[in-house]
């Protein structure tokens, strides 16, 4: 026989069995699971309301396996094959079975056994596998349902009268309730900075509460930064100090229109995305982007005036009202062309409205409906195709 | 609950408590099969049909955690036309055989998985839920086809 001679391994299997799982490493992230200092990877899911809140476009509950930058959806695929590990034997093997394997005894007259063993410690019925869905992940809906809704109209009183007992937050407490907040939300934690900056929220220093701002209230403070940039002669087409531009802001009685941590959400969150820094550090100088000022004022701006069909307004006073909010020599750039793709629809030729983000993507899916198709047919329960995808492995 | 900590392989020395008292065995698998923990993939069409196990409980009615492990033997795996000689040749790896018991057998390979797989274990010892990478594996021993009738060898 062909096997003559060929050092045999004794293969057996331990009880009682340890419980492992198996999950499929893109390439991208062979390093975060293999290099020495490399950090800690946290598996997410929300929290049961924000599951609710948000749901999911399966509508099931899922975990995220988040790395500090990336998030990925974790899927189990059960396979019909035993998928064993194994190891090098300790050699506890029961001699009286011994026979299963070999003839008690050998031509030599003693037990033929082969000298070395590898034993199985598990059995893995699935395997889990990472992906990432088409639109990716954002922390946005998310934060829109976690943070409390900051929409103060001048003269609300939000408990001035408590300001000098409770003292303001030193940064690293603004991080801690920060954090607190994206510890429910299912994706990385640059993900949730990054929404975090895309919508403006922003920790109240005072309350210490987080909030994110409505479209009005963010249109008032850039308008309110606006004039008082003009007042104090602060120029903000170029590079300015963030605690002038708070100064400037500032009531004549030296009382604030609204906290600093939102002013500072609003200025992050429109200046030049290169020089922006983390949210853990506090953002002294900043310089705007005139291209996205531009979008975003717009945006904004049509969220708060015109924020449903019913509520649509006339385009050349939106275009006009978008105008005077810019920098003199920034007027020209307000034109319905700039503003992000499918935020706006028309009834009719003369007014115009918004269109909230999650209405939007609707239309842009039915563009990639047929990309989706291919990755579609890997989900399906036809056995055609999930052979075919099996057999290529 | 939202969060569970996965650590990667480096972070801690992957031994759990059986492990600790034998290692390092010799392994016995042909070197490209090896890995720093011991651990390999073995995958097979069908199941393996073991005696049942009726683990050990506490009082309690917990699994008993000291309870002794043992092995039952099910066959032998041999890599027909591997040499120790030559570890860089690969051609070895098309023909893998696990006989079980003695009358039959199973012809499969060694193969390269497309992706790596982490194997993955709750980390002893922690009061809360932490995952640890116990191993990284990058290929299996994959027998595909049905078992053949074979004299006994």
């Amino acid at each position: 026989m062909a096997t003559q001679g060929t050092p045999s391994i004794l293969f057996t299997n331990t009880q009682p069995q340890q419980s492992f799982r198996l999950l499929e490493i893109p390439p991208e992230l062979e390093d975060l699971f293999t290099s020495k200092d490399a950090p800690a990877l946290e598996l997410k899911s929300p929290s049961t309301a924000l599951a609710h809140a948000v749901a999911d476009a399966g509508g099931q509950e899922y975990v995220n396996l988040c790395t500090p930058t990336q998030t990925y959806r974790i899927r189990q695929v059960m396979s019909s094959n035993s998928l064993h590990i194994v190891r090098p034997s300790e050699g506890q093997i029961s001699k009286a079975d011994i026979k299963i394997v070999e003839d008690e005894v050998g031509e030599s007259g003693t037990l033929n056994l082969p000298d070395e063993a590898v034993t199985a410690i598990a059995k893995c019925g699935s395997t889990l596998e990472l992906h990432v869905p088409p639109g990716g992940f954002s922390a946005v809906p998310f934060l829109e349902k976690s943070l409390g809704l900051y929409d103060r109209r001048p003269g609300d009183d939000d408990g001035d009268i408590a300001m000098d007992e409770s003292g303001e937050l030193k940064l690293g407490g603004i991080q801690k309730l920060r954090d607190q907040v994206c510890m429910d939300i299912p994706v990385s934690a640059a993900q949730c900075e990054t929404g975090w900056v895309e919508i403006c929220a922003f920790v109240d220093e005072r309350m210490k509460v987080c909030w994110r701002p409505s479209s009005r209230m963010r249109v008032n403070v850039w308008k309110r930064m606006m004039e008082g940039a003009l007042l104090q002669g602060i120029d903000l087409e170029k590079q300015f100090l963030v605690g002038d531009l708070w100064k400037a802001v500032l009531d004549d009685d030296e009382s604030e229109p609204f906290p600093r941590g939102l002013l500072e959400g609003v200025v992050r969150r429109l200046c030049v995305p290169d020089e922006r820094p983390a949210l853990a550090d506090e953002i002294k100088w900043a310089s705007f982007d005139k291209a996205e000022v531009t979008k975003w004022l717009g945006e904004t701006y049509l969220a708060s005036i015109a924020p449903t069909a019913s509520s649509a307004v006339g385009r050349s006073e939106f275009l006009r009202a978008w105008k005077d909010c810019l920098p003199e020599s920034w007027r020209s750039e307000a034109t319905l062309s700039k503003l992000p793709e499918g935020c706006y629809k028309s009834p009719d030729p003369t007014s115009i409205f918004y269109v909230e983000p999650s209405q939007r993507q609707h239309v842009s899916k039915a563009s990639t409906a047929a990309s989706s198709t291919a990755a579609k047919a890997k989900t399906s329960r036809n056995w055609h195709e999930l052979l075919k995808n099996s057999s290529r492995r | 609950m939202p969060s569970i900590q996965l650590h990667a392989r480096s972070a801690a020395p992957a031994v759990t408590a059986t492990e600790t008292s034998s290692f390092p065995l010799t392994n016995p698998l042909p070197q490209l099969l090896q890995t720093p923990s011991g651990l390999a993939l073995l995958e097979l069409q069908g199941t393996i049909n073991l005696p049942e196990y009726e683990p050990e409980t506490s009082p309690d009615g917990s699994p008993n955690p000291n309870a002794l492990s043992f092995e039952t033997p099910i066959g032998k795996i041999m890599f027909p036309d591997y040499s120790l000689l030559n570890p860089d040749d690969t051609k070895w790896m098309k023909r893998v055989y696990l006989y079980v018991g003695r009358y039959q057998r199973m012809t499969g390979e060694v193969k390269k998985l497309p992706r790596p797989i982490a194997v993955l274990q709750r980390r002893a010892g922690s009061k809360t839920e932490e995952l640890e990478v116990v191993e990284v594996v990058r290929h299996k021993i994959f027998f595909k086809n049905r078992p053949e009738p074979v004299n006994d060898i």
